[in-house]
């Protein structure tokens, strides 16, 4: 288990800290405050006629937890890798804490509030709605994702290759 | 003469063990799965040659049992298990609720475990978009997850209901 502090990146007081990690090549980040424990995969176990992008259960610190996989719910067909990693953020709904299953932990990101950019309609086939921001980060772009409203939402979304 | 201290003394009494219910493991596909071993009345050979399948049902079948009309889950169709078919260990669990008895298909019965009811945790909301109301909870046992139903809950299944309200 890995605690966010422990992650490379300076959090800057006064600054919007997220957590940088990658979906299928893409740079993405989340709210760092909403970012519980980082933990290594392990297997969920699979519930019955769980949501397409859910991959079942896991149990942690005596919480059951459900799985939900951020390609799957980007849309993205190809596997990922072999040992990805699990977020455990702030819930929504009846579930106060979730997994969420991610490529690659990156780095804390800790950016003034003036460098996040309003989305364009559009970023990487994810409408607005979804995004919070959009900076830059050594020339390539990250996605600060609502993720609340991400993984509620039943809207399919495609990831643009 | 030996001492027996306050700490041997403690560690020499009997440790109070938390109660335990008996539960039946049955499979689903390729997942365990696990109920109340009370509430289940008997376990049956399922006799597909004589299932009926009434109109507009989509999970549920009709079985004839000792002389009635058993309404039964198929509990692959339930659960989305493709393909939807009868294994040759299949069971027909025959549990009954109030005044309904409802049978559940099952590909294999496995064995019996016991485990402390209060350990039993809701299932999270976003794992499942079936009705909470059919699971009991869920359970750590083992190393392993055991997703647990509710037999309540199951014998309140809608095309259970619509069977017993005489709708078929």
């Amino acid at each position: 288990m890995i605690q966010p502090d422990t992650i490379t990146g300076e959090v800057i007081e006064g600054q919007l800290a997220a957590l940088m990690f990658l979906v299928a090549g893409r740079q993405f980040a989340v709210d760092l405050g909403r970012v519980q424990h980082i933990l290594e995969y392990r297997r969920p176990t699979r519930t019955p006629r769980r949501p397409p992008f859910v991959e079942g259960i896991i149990h942690h610190k005596n919480r059951f937890l459900p799985v939900l996989n951020l390609r799957k719910r980007l849309g993205v067909e190809e596997e990922g890798p072999a040992n990805p990693a699990i977020l455990l953020m702030v819930g929504t709904g009846r579930d106060p804490v979730l997994a969420l299953v991610v490529d690659r932990v990156l780095r804390v990101l800790s950016l003034p509030g003036d460098r996040w950019m309003a989305p364009p309609p559009r970023m990487f086939g994810i409408r607005a709605e979804f995004i919070r921001g959009v900076a830059n980060d050594g020339g390539r772009p990250v996605v600060w994702v609502d993720d609340a409203k991400l993984l509620t939402s039943p809207e399919p979304i495609g990831l643009l290759a | 003469m030996q001492f027996l201290g306050p700490a041997t003394r403690r560690n020499r009494q009997p440790q109070a063990t938390a109660p335990t219910e008996s539960f039946l493991l049955f499979r689903v596909g390729e997942e365990t799965y696990g109920m109340g071993l009370q509430g289940i009345r008997e376990v049956i050979e399922p006799r597909e040659s004589a299932a009926i399948v009434p109109m507009g049902f989509q999970v549920c079948m009709v079985l004839p049992h000792r002389g009635q009309r058993l309404p039964v889950i198929r509990m692959r169709a339930l659960f989305d298990v493709s393909p939807d078919e009868t294994s040759a260990t299949a069971r027909v669990l025959v549990i009954r609720e109030g005044h309904r008895t409802v049978g559940l298909l099952v590909d294999e019965v496995l064995s019996v475990a016991e485990v402390d009811p209060q350990r039993i945790c809701p299932l999270p909301a976003m794992a499942t978009l079936l009705d909470p109301a059919l699971f009991r909870g869920v359970v750590a046992r083992q190393d392993r997850l055991l997703v647990v139903m509710n037999e309540r809950g199951l014998a309140e299944f809608e095309e259970v209901g619509a069977f017993y309200a005489g709708g078929v």
